[in-house]
């Protein structure tokens, strides 16, 4: 009985993968005929990951700056963020647009009807490579940045890993509670706006802002995990409680997958 | 001069038409505005602390004190509301997807609807964004957001409400040529968020670069008005009196509307369309 339990759970898994695989396909085809478009939007996004950190540039080269902040430690905070979000609108950021469009249009009874986990094949379809440009920005001011900071450890690359992998589940709890949001907010095409402004406090170092929104940032939306912490493993500023900051974090996503297939549940259409 | 006049009041009627239609389409939708009163609120609260850091002990950065840039960035943020404009997301989904050929039949302008289109809008946007927003960043913030020259702000506002609209729709028209024109309109909104001073006033960029900007359409887009709306204009080192700043913003939006007709003509050679 377990055996086949176990077997139809890897049969589950290798579907999952092909249907996977073959959304990438798809995406890469779509990429293809749209040329210029693709080369356009990686580019822009690409020049957006430079444009930003030229504005902490600009504010250190003004003379001003973050006490207790290089300009090379901030732009590390930074460029992890940037590679954060990269892997999130490659892989997850796309099931917020299209649920939302779905819940407006009202054929979202088209994905619900399909064979196939809800939140899974929405994400898959919504694979993009337009977020390679980012990553390959965001990548290039890390490594400028990391060049002129001390060398990290072994340790402290493995704490950086660690915490930047769990960054990017911060980042998925976001897009789901945000998809889950946009079920009852029908056509809110701003409620990324109000995420977006909110993950700005993840880009610069916490100790900027009053205790209050550090709390917030680091345990109630802990978008702090997605850059800050991960950069100050990397700079040896990490501390035990650091640790302890993982559990929000788990809690998060899981509060965003609760809340997303919650709404599936909820979604009542007509027709299909 | 009779059948002028008749023209202009048929235009009014037709934009106030559209205009209403518009504000009760979007009116449907009321969080969509209503969000913004937590956008901007969220926005501010997070360059309130950046700048408050950045400045540490320091009086002046590039001319401008704590309290200015902290109202640089309020007004900033209000004048957005008021200038918004997506003319080019949906001209370029109408050329895609081949419904702008009922609008090139009917006997008005496409420009002319989607401006009034625009009007409706953001009408809409001063009800739900503009106002709740300023009584927060008034009241709860304490920011003292009441402009230097009323008249002269005003004036600058809606000019950088025309340039923001002749400027996206030019955008728009891409689309004749790629059909898909995301991709352009993003190298633009990320060109114009940095260059028009949305994200960092421009005294900080180099000089060289600041008097190119004079020559691009963006700082008339945001920069001008906030300035305008501080009373104290600068650029490139020079510092200009605000109704001459605000005659150059005039220049730039005329050009801007030449620019957009020649481009509207050439779009019209090229455009194509069956059915309908």
């Amino acid at each position: 009985m377990k055996d086949k339990r176990l077997k139809y759970k890897g049969l589950r898994m290798r579907r999952y993968l092909n249907v996977y695989k073959e959304c990438i396909k798809v995406a890469f085809a779509s990429a293809s005929t749209y040329r210029l478009n693709f080369i356009l939007n990686c580019t822009i996004m690409l020049l957006g990951d430079i444009i930003f950190p030229l504005i902490t540039v600009l504010i250190y080269g003004s003379g001003a700056g973050f006490e207790g902040w290089s300009v090379y430690e901030v732009l590390l905070i930074q460029s992890i963020f940037t590679m954060s979000t990269a892997i999130a609108d490659m892989t997850f950021h796309g099931v917020m647009w299209v649920t939302m469009d779905m819940v407006r249009n009202g054929n979202m009874e088209m994905v619900l009807i399909l064979p196939i986990d809800t939140m899974f094949i929405l994400m898959a379809r919504t694979f993009s490579f337009e977020g390679i440009g980012l990553f390959i920005g965001g990548l290039t001011v890390f490594v400028v940045a990391i060049i002129n900071v001390s060398v990290p450890s072994i340790l402290m690359w493995i704490q950086f890993i660690a915490y930047f992998i769990i960054g990017v589940l911060v980042m998925m709890g976001i897009a789901l509670v945000m998809a889950a949001i946009s079920f009852k907010w029908v056509g809110n095409s701003r409620i990324p706006e109000i995420f977006s402004n909110i993950r700005n406090f993840g880009k610069y170092p916490q100790s900027i802002f009053p205790k209050a929104i550090v709390v917030i940032t680091s345990i109630i939306i802990p978008v702090a995990m997605i850059a800050f912490y991960p950069a100050a493993a990397l700079l040896g500023r990490g501390n035990s409680s650091m640790f302890i900051m993982i559990i929000p974090c788990f809690l998060f996503l899981l509060f965003g997958i609760y809340l997303y297939r919650h709404m599936v549940r909820l979604y009542q259409g007509v027709g299909g | 001069m009779k059948n002028n006049m008749g023209a202009i009041k048929k235009k009014l009627n037709i934009l106030w038409a559209v205009a209403v239609v518009t504000y009760k389409e979007w009116s449907a939708y009321r969080t969509h505005s209503m969000v913004s009163i937590l956008v901007g609120p969220i926005y501010f609260i997070v360059q309130y602390f950046i700048w408050t850091a950045a400045y540490g002990g320091k009086t002046q950065l590039n001319g401008m004190d704590l309290t200015q840039m902290i109202t640089y960035f309020g007004a900033s943020t209000l004048i957005g509301y008021l200038t918004m404009d997506f003319a080019d997301w949906n001209l370029q989904m109408l050329i895609r997807t081949g419904r702008f050929l009922t609008f090139a039949l009917r006997p008005i302008h496409h420009r002319f609807f989607a401006f009034s289109q625009k009007v409706g809008h953001r009408v809409l946007g001063l009800v739900f964004e503009f106002i709740p927003c300023y009584i927060i960043f008034t009241l709860l913030f304490k920011v003292s957001l009441v402009p230097t020259h009323i008249g002269w702000t005003i004036l600058s506002v809606m000019l950088a409400f025309l340039m923001n609209f002749y400027i996206h729709y030019i955008l728009g028209m891409t689309a004749f040529w790629f059909t898909q024109s995301t991709g352009i309109r993003r190298v633009f909104d990320l060109l114009s968020g940095v260059f028009s001073g949305v994200f960092i006033p421009l005294v900080f960029f180099p000089q060289a670069l600041q008097k190119i900007l004079f020559f691009l359409p963006f700082p008339y887009m945001s920069y001008v008005p906030v300035m305008v709306f501080t009373g104290d204009f600068a650029l490139a080192g020079i510092q200009m009196d605000i109704p001459v700043i605000v005659g150059i913003q005039g220049l730039a939006v005329c050009i801007t509307i030449l620019i957009s007709e020649v481009v509207y003509r050439a779009s019209m050679r090229r455009f194509n369309g069956v059915g309908a």
